[in-house]
């Protein structure tokens, strides 16, 4: 798919000076202040923080959803401030994956056929046999003829995961994953995660609250009020 | 193709079923209509033609250009010829000036000769549709010339220096001719036989007929050909110019179906905005979520585009078989009804109605819909996060430009087209000034109600903008219905007000002075309803103000270039009203002249006016008058109407016939035969037939109007099911909750059944008030029949649409509010 010749030294992700404000009834707010930070090829980084402290907006913009107020970001290589909506969306068709809090299933589709879309948009051969073999991945092989509204929180949240990596992509992000999840079911879905990020060497960028999850990351980076406060190194 | 297979998950899901319906519905709708209308137009003209004998016919003094035959056959128009003479008849000593007709092989080309061979048949068993027409030497005579001639079947009759065998009589035929002009009894022979009689000689009086038959463009084309060639003693005749009454009926009926259909249509089509713009909310965040994985806009575009135009096209074809079906019921039960054939339809519907679905979708759909690429990416991460639809304006202004655009594509009339949205612009001011004001009001009265009420209206509140776009479109569904079923029900009224069951159905003529008496009391004896017998004598307009009438601009013109029946009255028919001048016994003439009462339109058309002169030539005799007043008169009535009327005693010296009309009973047709043996000079002009044939006219297109009013009714059931599933599904989500916090069912479903009763209620109200009006301005100005208010309507409208709004909303609104509330969240999360 992506033909973007790339020496391993450059970053996956990488984002400085990003500012976010947005006009409000109120006057302009500042949502992200001065932010500069960069992920490695394969490395997984949690970003923790108070509710509103503008986590979600920065995983936006990383992921070519939003753009900054100022400030570049680039991914894989592409300059995500230099493309138009277009161009966005052509880099994340070759290179992003979402998982989020509540697991954006599509409730008319089966779960194999929510598996499918990515695939069948990106025009893969096979595409039925590999959402299966991914859906099999991810203890579901039993519920693909399933509805969303048939499967439990942690089964459909193990769906969004199979449609996440079935497009194969390098860098996933994750909203929340584990946000509406019993602990027992969480531990499990990051299990899954990382599993998954050690197969097949995906980057993975992702929001939570909780410590367990943030501690199986290799770097977390802290938000308040927009500004990023630190940087932390697990080991 | 992935746009299909997402189409198919939809359609699986449900999601686009509303959608398909709305559209299928349009089409039908139109298809139905449209083919009905164009088979209808078709049989009409055809049956009318009948009555002719021919599509058109080149009528005149002098026979037909023959080189006009190869012309005609180039053209591949059937042809043939009919000459009309007066001529004295003999059958040993006895003698009869007929009426003869010599007719060519082939006619006549439209309708039919009905013979017999007993003199007066009754019994459909006894009479018989010619194969042909008399063979050379032989006649075929009007029952009422054998005991005139005392002759049997089978005898021979002079007609000139020829003898011809009568070998049948003649019940009936067709007739261009104006049954006035030749009073004697009919003899039909064959044309073959025409120069062997001799009679027809340089200078005679002789009406010669071309009549022609064919595809209609080919007629068309022909006439426009021949009109050029025409010298001034020939004319260019069709039905059209023979039956006012009729044209104005089936031009009523016309707008009537154009009117509903349109209606129809904008019903069809609100459902399918109000289901498009359902489909594009709940795709809201699939689209945000195919973004995300990076789909491009263009590309969202044409997967979802892609998808409404496969399912246009299948609704489309559905709808036009729906539609197709549905015009074959109708004309199913008018065969097994009335015993018609309709002809076929031409293409033109079939591609109006495929071409109506892709209007609608493309103005009603496609604008609801049309943001939906433009629904942002962070979406996703931010289920806030507002999206611009399409101004709603833009999307009523284009669903007017479709409608504008449907009006045009059915009626071809741009007056027409530009009313219906001068008229809907009005509608729709109206019914938001009011729906506004009274949603205000309810707020008011809401204050001290239970807690059920207010919980209903305090709904109805918070969601004013919603309510009051719901409120709109109730009230437009139901006023639109409401003004259809109005309308029909008057147009049937009026058509059957026009053709009274006692209406007259029989024209005696050519009653002599000495008869009137004896045929007046033969017809008060059996009670039968007649008109007064009037004088009457054939007399022609020479001069007006002593200007010689070829010297004038009417000089062409048929009405004044014929003989016209002339009479003399003291008493006004009721249904002539003198509209300029004055009546007899007020009239005083200015130049010393008997006075002479004209016809408004025909006045109008020479430019005369009370106190012009006007001179007469009767019967070589020539008298002047001066006009006294100009009445109007009804010409559908079927009585003897007259352009000229005298005053009593001016026309004493002209030796006049008398005339009446006398409605007769289908039971009793064997009294004209009666008549007849006694009174055989009388003739007796049949116009039950005619009446017969308007009739069957005037159900065809009142059962086409039924059709359209059930089809229509469809379309507004849709759309208030569009609408209340519409709010259902916003409302969802509250439900779930207010019943996970312990409210209870009763509560739940009482409040919902309120508020939309409620809705229903007010919607019902401003469709009365809004049906009031545009009916009004309706029959003023397009339907041309009498206003009067529906005061029933006034309480059954708003009452009905409480109750029929209220039930939908209930019924919608069972399977959340009896699902469990777990359930409904997690489905409206
Ligand atoms: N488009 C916008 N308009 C107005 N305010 C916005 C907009 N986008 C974000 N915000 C505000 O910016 C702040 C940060 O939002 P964001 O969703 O990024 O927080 P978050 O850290 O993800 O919080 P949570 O943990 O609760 O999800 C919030 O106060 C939010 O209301
Ligand atoms: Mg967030």
């Amino acid at each position: 798919m992506s033909s973007t010749p790339l020496m391993s030294s450059t970053p996956m992700v990488a984002a400085s000076g990003l500012v976010k404000t947005v006009t409000t009834y109120e006057g302009a707010l500042t949502i992200l202040q001065d932010i500069s930070l960069e992920v490695a090829k394969g490395e997984s980084l949690a970003i923790v923080g108070a509710s509103g402290s503008g986590k979600s907006t920065l995983l936006g913009i990383l992921a070519g959803l939003d753009l900054p107020s100022s400030g570049s970001v680039s991914l894989n290589g592409h300059i995500l401030t230099n493309l138009d909506e277009e161009g966005r969306a052509r880099v994340r068709a070759e290179n992003v994956g979402f998982i989020f809090q509540s697991f954006q299933l599509l409730p008319g589709l089966t779960a194999l056929e929510n598996v499918l879309l990515p695939l069948e948009l990106h025009g893969v051969d096979n595409a039925r046999t590999a959402a299966a073999d991914f859906l099999g991945r991810v203890g579901l092989s039993q519920r693909l003829h399933h509805y969303p509204q048939q499967l439990s929180g942690g089964e459909q949240q193990r769906v969004a995961i199979a449609r996440a990596f079935a497009s194969n992509p390098r860098v996933l992000f994750a909203d929340e994953p584990t946000g509406n999840l019993d602990s027992t079911t969480g531990a499990r879905i990051i299990e899954l995660l990382f599993e998954l990020n050690r197969e097949l060497g995906t980057t993975l960028v992702l929001i939570t609250h909780e410590d367990r999850l943030a501690q199986r990351c290799q770097r977390r980076i802290e938000l308040s009020a927009g500004r990023l406060l630190a940087s932390v190194e697990n080991v | 193709m992935l746009a299909l297979r997402l189409l198919w998950r939809n359609w699986r899901s449900g999601e686009v079923k509303l959608l398909a319906a709305a559209l299928l519905l349009a089409v039908a709708v139109v298809s139905g209509i449209a083919i009905f209308t164009d088979r209808l137009q078709h049989t009409l003209v055809q049956e009318s033609n009948a009555l002719l004998g021919a599509d058109k016919v080149v009528r005149g003094s002098h026979p037909h250009d023959p080189v006009w035959n190869q012309a005609a056959e180039e053209a591949e128009l059937h042809h043939t010829t009919a000459t009309n003479f007066a001529s004295m008849i003999y059958a040993g000593e006895h003698m009869h000036l007929a009426s003869v007709k010599a007719v060519g092989e082939g006619y006549p080309l439209r309708g039919q000769l009905e013979t017999s061979t007993t003199p007066f048949a009754t019994e459909p068993d006894q009479i018989e549709i010619a194969k042909g027409i008399p063979a050379p030497g032989e006649a075929w005579a009007d029952s009422r010339l054998l005991p005139l001639l005392h002759l049997q079947l089978g005898d021979k009759v002079a007609v000139g220096e020829y003898e011809l065998r009568i070998t049948r009589v003649l019940i009936r035929e067709p007739d261009s001719g104006n049954p006035f002009s030749f009073l004697g009894a009919r003899l039909l022979m064959n044309a073959a036989d025409l120069p062997l009689t001799q009679v027809v000689q340089p200078g005679s009086r002789v009406q010669y007929q071309w009549l022609l038959a064919g595809e209609p463009s080919a007629i068309e084309r022909f006439s426009t050909w021949l009109e050029p060639h025409l010298n001034p003693h020939q004319q260019l005749v069709d039905v059209s110019g023979n039956q006012r009454g009729l044209g104005r009926t089936l031009d009523t009926g016309r707008r009537f179906l154009l009117l509903a259909a349109v209606i129809g249509v904008l019903l069809a089509g609100v459902a399918l905005a109000l289901a498009a713009r359902q489909f594009a909310n709940r795709h809201v965040d699939q689209v945000a979520l195919l973004k995300s994985l990076g789909t491009s806009s263009g590309r969202i575009r044409r997967l979802y585009f892609a998808q409404l135009f496969a399912l246009a096209l299948v609704a489309s074809v559905l709808g036009l078989l729906v539609g197709e079906i549905l015009q074959r019921v109708v004309a199913e039960g008018l065969w097994q009804a009335y015993q018609i054939r309709l002809g076929s339809a031409t293409l033109y519907p079939y591609l109006i109605s495929l071409a109506s679905g892709m209007i609608c979708l493309l103005f009603f759909a496609l604008p609801a819909l049309w943001f939906l690429p433009f629904v942002p990416p962070m979406k996703i991460l931010r289920r806030e996060l507002a999206v611009s639809s399409l101004q709603l304006w833009l999307q009523v202004a284009l669903a007017f430009l479709a409608v504008l655009l449907l009006v045009l594509l059915f009626s071809q009339d741009l007056g027409l087209a530009l009313s219906v949205i001068g008229a809907l612009t009005g509608v729709f001011a109206i019914t938001g000034l009011l729906a506004f004001g009274l949603l205000r009001l309810s707020r008011r009265l809401a204050g001290g109600a239970g807690s059920v009420w207010r919980l209903a209206l305090a709904n109805l509140q918070r969601r004013r903008e919603q309510t009051l776009v719901q409120i709109v479109v109730f009230a437009t569904a139901i006023m639109l219905l409401l003004t259809l079923t109005i309308v029909r029900t008057s147009l049937l009224d009026d058509w059957q007000g026009q053709l009274p069951e006692d209406a007259p159905n029989h024209f005696l003529v050519n009653i002599p002075v000495h008869e009137v008496n004896t045929i007046r009391q033969l017809i008060d004896e059996r009670r039968y309803q007649h008109q007064p017998l009037y004088p009457m004598v054939r007399g022609r307009l020479t001069h007006i103000n002593g200007v010689e009438l070829s010297e004038t601009s009417v000089a062409r013109e048929g009405v004044f270039n014929r003989e016209a029946n002339l009479t003399w009255t003291d008493t006004l028919a009721d249904d002539n009203k003198v509209v300029a001048g004055k009546w007899w016994p007020q009239w005083q003439s200015q130049h010393g002249l008997p006075g002479v009462s004209v016809e408004e339109e025909m006045a109008e058309e020479a430019g005369l006016r009370p106190g012009d002169r006007l001179t007469f030539s009767l019967g070589g005799l020539s008298m002047e008058a001066e006009i006294a007043s100009l009445r109007t008169l009804d010409w559908r009535s079927m009585r003897p109407n007259f352009f000229f009327i005298f005053a009593p005693g001016s026309l004493d010296e002209y030796s006049p016939t008398y005339i009446t009309s006398l409605h007769l009973p289908a039971a009793d047709k064997a009294f004209i035969n009666e008549l007849l043996r006694a009174h055989p000079t009388v003739l007796v002009i049949e116009l039950d037939r005619i009446i017969g044939q308007i009739r069957t006219i005037v159900n065809q297109v009142s059962d086409g109007v039924q059709l359209v009013l059930w089809l229509t009714l469809a379309g507004g059931c849709l759309v208030l099911l569009a609408a209340v599933t519409s709010s259902i599904e916003a409302r969802k989500q509250e439900v779930g909750l207010l019943r996970a916090l312990g409210s209870p069912r009763r509560l739940m479903l009482g409040s919902v059944w309120l508020e939309f009763s409620v809705l229903g209620l007010l919607a019902g109200i401003i469709a009365v008030l809004g049906a009031e009006i545009l009916l009004a301005s309706l029959q003023h100005w397009v339907l041309e029949t009498p206003i009067k208010p529906h005061v029933l309507f006034w309480f059954a409208g708003p009452l009905l649409s409480a109750v029929l709004i209220g039930g939908l909303g209930m019924l919608s609104c069972r399977s959340v509010v009896n699902t469990p509330p777990a359930i409904v969240l997690r489905e409206a999360a």
